[in-house]
């Protein structure tokens, strides 16, 4: 009966979306809206008008450049609201040593997971990862740099970063990792992206008035440029402060 | 050739995400939303998306899937 | 000229079907093969060896560009991470105590 309804659900819900999508126009219709409206323009000028050979970079941090810096907000709010959830005494670390004991709900429940305690990393793998950083950091510094010019950007490299974080913390542990990314700086590494679009965005508006305004005088093309790499860098370190802490904050005991 | 596997690969998607809804093995399932999300990635590529495919595959094949292991590590393997 | 063309195509095919019926026999062995570890075992050879020389098909058929190098970097990580992944996994399996396959059982 329920599994009925569910299904006869499913299919009034699915009628007006296949009459919408059969309303749709044509795959690669050059006419249809999306095509017509500013994307032709983004395409045509975007190149000049925007400072990025990527078109993706220069519609992400020019032409919807408030958009991009909206989403980094949000991105950041919804790190804090899991952090707020996750965080189950206070990470100022050791000097607050009677106030862990008073959060911790059941203090009956430790000996159970230290019995659990994974079995020591395989050094083959140790080796691999070890060997393997110098590489991948170097394509995540390339990629978030790069991002003007080839596809990628501050939020890919800042993911392959932060994947980079993660194996690190596997196979080496906690500790080793936050030298790293000590638990003062990681505050400030997870706002760098706000950080970076606030600060561009403030100097933007003291030079054209606008906020996130770049000079669009061709001589300050270099400017320009070096705005956007700013912002990439800060998208970048930010992207992989916030994947790394919610990994050491749900590995945490 | 190339709309042929565009479909193709819309199928596996269409096949992955149904397995992910259908395996009560929490574990399986998030391993089979990370090939899903492998397959996104290709499609995202093949319709020249590359800086989305890169996203993708860093995020949706990558931290994804550890931070989902991590949580099933964390509270029980089995879909109640 | 027309003659290191035909023989860098000569090259490349060989190599892709090379890595073709790694990857059909690594799949044929995934299926068939009866327990974790030999399964392992196929799919390591298929990761490495395959997608490997399937790789190393494409860096001879592009010749000597800026992105042959790009492709040998992928080959060699590829020859790096496929056995690593297949020591970590069988290693896993060891550790939680899963028994290997004996002919007597089947």
């Amino acid at each position: 009966m329920k599994k009925a309804l569910v299904a006869a659900l499913l299919i009034i819900i699915s009628i007006p979306m296949l009459i919408a999508v059969a309303a749709m126009p044509p795959h690669g219709d050059a006419d249809s809206p999306v095509h017509t409206h500013v994307s032709a323009r983004y395409i045509e000028h975007g190149e000049e008008e925007a400072g990025a050979e990527n078109l993706v970079t220069g519609v992400l941090l020019n032409y919807r450049g408030l958009d991009t810096a909206g989403e980094v907000i949000v991105i950041f709010t919804a790190l804090m609201a899991a952090f707020a959830v996750l965080i189950t005494h206070p990470g100022r670390g050791e000097e607050s040593g009677p106030t862990t004991a008073a959060l911790d709900p059941e203090p009956g429940t430790e000996p159970e997971s230290d019995s659990k305690a994974p079995p020591p990393i395989s050094p083959v793998v140790s080796f691999m990862v070890r060997l393997l950083t110098p590489f991948t950091t170097l394509f995540a510094i390339y990629v978030i740099l790069n991002g003007h010019v080839t596809p990628g950007g501050g939020f890919q490299g800042g993911a392959i970063l932060g994947g980079m974080f993660i194996a690190l913390t596997i196979v080496l542990g906690e500790d080793k990792v936050r030298t790293l990314l000590p638990r003062r700086a990681a505050p400030w590494m997870q706002g760098a992206a706000v950080f970076a679009f606030v600060a561009i965005g403030v100097i933007g508006a003291a030079t054209t008035g606008y906020f996130l305004g770049y000079p669009t005088d061709a001589s300050l093309h270099l400017v320009r440029e070096l705005m956007m790499v700013v912002i990439e860098i800060g998208i970048g370190l930010g992207g992989a402060a916030i994947f790394a802490t919610i990994f050491l904050q749900m590995e945490a005991e | 050739m190339s709309l042929t596997f565009d479909i193709l690969l819309l199928l596996l998607l269409i096949v992955t995400a149904l397995a992910v809804a259908w395996t009560k093995d929490l574990l399986a399932a998030a391993i089979i939303f990370s090939s899903y999300s492998l397959m996104m990635c290709l499609l995202w590529q093949h319709r020249g998306a590359p800086d989305v495919a890169m996203t993708e595959a860093a995020v949706g094949a990558g931290i994804t899937t550890v931070l989902f292991l991590v949580a099933i590590g964390r509270t029980t393997r089995r879909e109640k | 000229m027309i003659l290191t063309t035909d023989i860098r195509d000569a090259a490349t095919i060989v190599i892709a079907i090379f890595g073709g019926v790694f990857f059909l026999v690594g799949t044929i062995g995934i299926l068939r093969l009866p327990d974790f570890y030999s399964r392992t075992h196929a799919a390591t050879k298929c990761d490495t060896i395959g997608a490997g020389s399937l790789l190393l098909a494409l860096a001879v058929f592009n010749g000597l560009e800026a992105s042959t190098w790009k492709i040998l970097a992928l080959v060699a990580l590829v020859l790096l991470n496929g056995p690593t992944i297949g020591h970590a996994l069988a290693r896993a399996a060891h550790r939680t105590g899963l028994d290997p396959w004996h002919a007597e059982e089947g």
